[in-house]
């Protein structure tokens, strides 16, 4: 039995590694890579369909390997289209579950603030278990908690910029002050990275674009997934402090000073 | 009569949504559906029939982060 679960609205989950399921050269490395992961979530995008091209069946496998799905709203520019895109996949998946995010710069993707919280409360109301994604900013973080956001999914870099935890003294703040789990999302490159979020005490990781470029995606999916674990094992096990100066760690008693 | 599907003009016989979308090999599983903007839940795709005009949006989970 795991004994440090991580719990979510009603759901426990053992692994604390989240995936993304885009950006993949094919499906069954797509599938492979989840399974290496040991990835307990999974993100999902929607769209229009095109009635002229046939459509991979995505989902019987991920639902056959008992993966929990999680939609995302990618593509909503604002409140009122990403509640249109939550209601949608709501019915697409039949599940309440959801990861909020509205980025209408197509340059930079970042979040609005302003329509997440606007969209998250009203999402909240509904029904819906929302997961905002939002930049790293600790006071967002905390209204978004208040409005009954199930986590909070603050950014370390840019989405798909494998630039790491730019964000670090911000993530830091909205650890410390949380009462609703960390999910640090977007940015995150390689394995120390996550290794460092997790170090930082935050709850678990979001994972795509790091995995799904990867030379080989399947073996960074299994090292994703032990840098997880090894950052979580070090938050848990408590941290050295840092200093500035050394601190030796054998004895500086002047025992050789008789003989040379 | 004429209906649109994802702005695609299309002439059917009169047909609920469930037998439109099966006739046209549309994709039924992880979808969801919109009539003229309103979202149609899954239980009522039988029971609903297609009027004149009606235009659909129809869609699909993908891969995504």
């Amino acid at each position: 039995m795991n004994k440090d679960p991580l719990i979510i609205a009603d759901q426990t989950f053992s692994s604390r590694l989240f995936t993304g399921t885009g950006k993949y050269n094919d499906q069954q490395t797509m599938l492979a890579s989840l399974q290496a992961s040991k990835s307990q979530l999974v993100t999902m995008a929607l769209k229009r369909v095109d009635m002229q091209t046939q459509q991979d069946d995505i989902l019987a496998p991920l639902i056959k390997n008992k993966i929990k799905l999680l939609p995302n709203t990618s593509g909503a520019r604002n409140a009122k289209e990403a509640i249109f895109a939550a209601q949608l996949a709501r019915e697409a998946l039949q599940t309440n579950w959801l990861k909020l995010e509205i980025h209408p710069d197509p340059k930079y993707l970042l979040p609005d603030p302003v329509e997440t919280l606007k969209a998250a409360e009203a999402l909240v109301k509904e029904g819906f278990i929302v997961l905002p994604y939002m930049h790293a900013d600790p006071v967002l973080a905390k209204k978004l908690a208040d409005v009954g956001c199930a986590a909070v999914m603050p950014l370390g870099a840019p989405i798909g910029s494998n630039k790491g935890i730019q964000t670090a003294d911000f993530l830091a703040i909205i650890i410390e002050q949380a009462t609703i789990p960390v999910i640090v999302d977007a940015g995150i490159g390689a394995p120390s990275h996550a290794a460092l979020a997790m170090e930082m005490g935050a709850d678990a990781v979001l994972i795509n674009t790091a995995m799904a470029v990867a030379g080989n995606p399947i073996a960074m999916s299994r090292a994703f997934a032990k840098a997880v674990q090894a950052g979580r094992e070090a938050y848990l096990a408590g941290l050295g402090h840092q200093s500035q100066q050394a601190i030796s760690s054998s004895p500086l008693t002047a025992f050789l000073d008789p003989i040379i | 009569m004429k209906i649109t599907v994802n702005d695609i003009e299309k002439e059917i016989e009169p047909s609920s949504i469930e037998e439109f979308l099966t006739d046209t090999d549309a994709p039924l599983k992880g979808s969801a559906l919109a009539i003229n903007g309103v979202i149609i839940s899954r239980g009522q795709w039988s029971k609903y029939q297609l009027q004149e005009n009606d235009s659909l949006s129809l869609f699909q989970v993908i891969a995504g982060g």
